[in-house]
């Protein structure tokens, strides 16, 4: 549980951004007749509020109420006194302190949505019971599943979630540049990471590592430290402002020749995920998925090689990843990118560079 | 690769089944995500980072899990070979249809803060409170390893407070401060950490996650820096000042470190949590300042500590539960003074067999570093 720099920047996310999803969210609203939507949030599915209002909680949880009209609600289950830092950080009418968010939420919704409306809860199966109880024995004939709903204005995303992502990515980069050669613990890599994204203004910084190509291909989080074999990998998770991107780069001192060709396909395949077949590749591909943020979490598996295939919309912001078994061992890529329509999609971090 | 040492896990496991035996509990459902993730790591040792997941704990056979992100899937399965792991983009749906293939076994579904709605109204909706009331039971006491676990905790706390100090430099950004911290514990095999801080003066009413605020000659500096080792969590709360302090700081410090000392003169056996808030809220009541321990202006004054940062008991004046042997809990009468601004002060305890023992070990001083 850790949290870094959060704060609002009007400059990279206007105000107007923020109130033209909401009003995204309020036009399918109306459209569906919903009186209400509400939105939980916590520190392990922050992105929907966040997205809609630029509030992280830190901690604790939370409640949006969206109505048809105006301004979101935050319900936060924060004292009283942190009104002001949550005011600081989002975009809200009104912020309720609040000692159970659900008994908050049922009151509000008495007061304020007519009694024959529906009251739609994006990803309703997943609140959490305590949130869930006092709505459910209070309004549960008016409660629908509004996930779908809200995945459909989540995507494609706007140039505002783009740069957001691009800044993600470059720090993520940066961080990955910065592991000096031939360092033999994990936790050596692992410091310098958050050393460098933290001071290049991450939110969050969460890394995992292969210690050892030569010994598997499994993605571990470091709990204690490791050695590093000659061959490892690096996936970074690095949130920005509230906007998740996903990096994963392979270390060698001595990177062998089949990798630079597995970096070369993986970066036109990476243009190409959803559309024409890139050229073959230059391994047996062993996994690969494709995530994006389409409800609270910030990632969401959207297509894998071993699950969904569905289409993905052009212009949503996903993170690939992808293992390749080549001549020399496993190897792993990943990256942003802008899924690509009639055009080939656009890398935010090209694979022969990272 | 266990996450944690193995006598540790099977110590746990030990505990955990008989737990279950004697409530008549077959399997074990335990719901978890990176926010609450305590009861999944008690109960089956899964640390999450991300989605959701549910442990399934046979009583007498192999656990079962279902993730919900291909990638914490594998790193389960890798970390414990005799799990059986899947994962679903519908893992409450899977949930619900593996809860239906038990058949006639006593299935009970815990934590209540994470279960979630179709689970908890589903079959098991019954089982929810006892079941989570024994597992809170058993996190709520802790046995010699897990002891020794927050013992390493406190220990990294102080040297993660050592760097905040040498990090709270004027100019510097309060995100800064925590780059540092963050990158010293993982340079320590510490993976997770639990900060907040604060900076400036009689504005400041409470602590944040960092903002780009730059420290200030003349500021206090507040933070709390909550480290974990094998899952357990330890506090220190400490308060600096940049540059020489100020009368009213010092004026300010003497009150909590009087508080911070009654409340933990005050943890002992048979105690209740409620005792050990009054011991602190009655020094400030002394002072003249019972209005700034009130809801208005604080929080908790302590809570406990374990698999979570926020745990059981919450050390409120209403709070009756009582105090045993190897509970542990970090005293901190943190709250805004009107002279000084937003002060913190406090320390991890353990309750021993007749009083408690202090787990964190840097001095109870207000700090000050250089102011130019």
């Amino acid at each position: 549980m850790r949290r870094g720099l959060i704060s609002w920047s009007r400059d990279e996310v206007p105000a107007s951004v923020l109130e033209g999803r909401v009003a995204r969210l309020q036009d399918k609203m109306r459209a569906d007749g919903l009186g209400a939507v509400l939105i939980y949030t916590s520190f392990a599915r922050p992105s929907a509020v966040a997205w809609l209002t630029h509030f992280v909680p830190y901690w604790n949880e939370a409640l949006l109420v969206v109505l048809p009209t105006g301004a979101p609600v935050l319900l936060a289950a924060f004292s009283k006194r942190m009104q002001g830092w949550i005011r600081s950080v989002s975009h809200v009418s009104e912020v309720q302190s609040v000692a159970q968010l659900g008994r908050a939420a049922a009151a509000l919704l008495a007061e304020r949505v007519s009694g024959a409306s529906r009251i739609g809860v994006v990803e309703l199966d997943a609140l959490p019971w305590p949130v869930a109880e006092p709505l459910s024995n209070s309004q549960a004939t008016r409660l629908a599943d509004v996930t779908a709903l809200f995945a459909a204005i989540r995507q494609p995303a706007d140039d505002t979630e783009i740069s957001l992502a691009q800044r993600a990515a470059d720090i993520a980069v940066k961080a990955l540049g910065s592991i000096p050669p031939g360092v033999p613990r994990a936790s050596q890599v692992l410091a310098t990471i958050e050393s460098s994204a933290r001071l290049d203004g991450a939110e969050e910084v969460l890394a995992r590592l292969v210690p050892d190509l030569a010994a598997g291909s499994t993605l571990r989080r470091v709990e204690g430290d490791l050695p590093l074999g000659e061959r490892y990998a690096v996936e970074i998770s690095i949130a920005y402002k509230a906007t998740w991107v996903r990096v994963v780069r392979c270390f060698s001192l001595r990177t062998p020749q089949s990798w630079h060709h597995a970096q070369r396909w993986t970066s036109s395949w990476a243009t190409r995920i959803t559309g024409a077949p890139a050229d073959p590749p230059p391994g047996i591909v062993t996994f690969w998925s494709l995530e994006a943020s389409v409800g609270s979490q910030p990632f969401a598996v959207v297509a894998s090689a071993v699950g969904p295939r569905g289409t993905v919309s052009a212009g949503t912001l996903a993170c690939f990843s992808i293992k390749l078994q080549l001549p020399d061992g496993p190897w792993l890529g990943g990256g942003p990118v802008v899924i690509g329509g009639r055009e080939p999609g656009r890398v935010l971090v090209d694979p022969l560079r990272a | 690769m266990r996450l944690l040492s193995a006598s540790l896990c099977t110590e746990r496991r030990a505990r955990l089944t008989a737990a279950m035996a004697a409530e008549g509990i077959d399997v074990l459902v335990v719901a978890g995500n990176p926010w609450r993730s305590d009861y999944l790591r008690y109960a089956a040792d899964l640390a999450p980072t991300e989605g959701h997941v549910f442990a399934f704990i046979d009583r007498q056979g192999k656990a079962r899990v279902i993730a919900d992100l291909p990638a914490e899937a594998a790193r389960f399965r890798a970390e414990q070979t005799d799990l059986e792991v899947s994962w679903s983009l519908s893992p409450i749906a899977e949930a619900e249809a593996v809860i239906g293939s038990y058949g006639s076994k006593r299935l009970a579904l815990a934590p209540l803060a994470a279960v979630p709605y179709r689970l908890a109204t589903g079959p098991l909706a019954s089982s929810m409170a006892s079941a989570t009331a024994m597992l809170d039971r058993l996190m709520l006491c802790k046995s010699p390893s897990e002891i020794a676990a927050l013992r390493r905790a406190a220990a990294l706390a102080d040297e993660g407070y050592a760097v905040f100090r040498e990090a709270a430099r004027v100019g510097r950004p309060e995100y800064a401060l925590v780059a540092d911290v963050e990158a010293f514990f993982r340079s320590r095999g510490c993976p997770e950490n639990f900060q907040i801080l604060a900076s400036g003066g009689r504005e400041v009413r409470g602590m944040h996650p960092p903002t780009e605020r730059r420290l200030a000659p003349g500021d206090l500096v507040t933070t709390e820096l909550t480290p974990c080792i094998d899952g357990y969590y330890a506090q220190i709360c400490r308060t600096l000042a940049i540059g020489s302090p100020s009368d009213a700081q010092l004026r300010a410090f003497a009150v909590y470190d009087e508080a911070l000392a009654a409340g933990i003169a005050a943890v002992r056996p048979g105690a209740t949590a409620g005792e050990v808030a009054r011991a602190q809220n009655e020094v400030f009541r002394r002072h003249g300042l019972g209005e700034y321990v009130t809801s208005e202006y604080t929080r908790v004054r302590g809570h406990g500590l374990g698999l979570y940062v926020d745990g059981r008991p919450a050390v409120l004046e209403d709070v009756d539960l009582v105090l045993e042997p190897e509970m542990a809990l970090v005293v901190h009468p943190n709250t805004y003074h009107p002279e000084a601004g937003y002060f913190v002060h406090g320390d991890s305890v353990r309750v021993s067999a007749d009083g408690c023992e202090v787990l964190t070990r840097t001095p109870r001083r207000l700090f000050s570093v250089p102011g130019a």
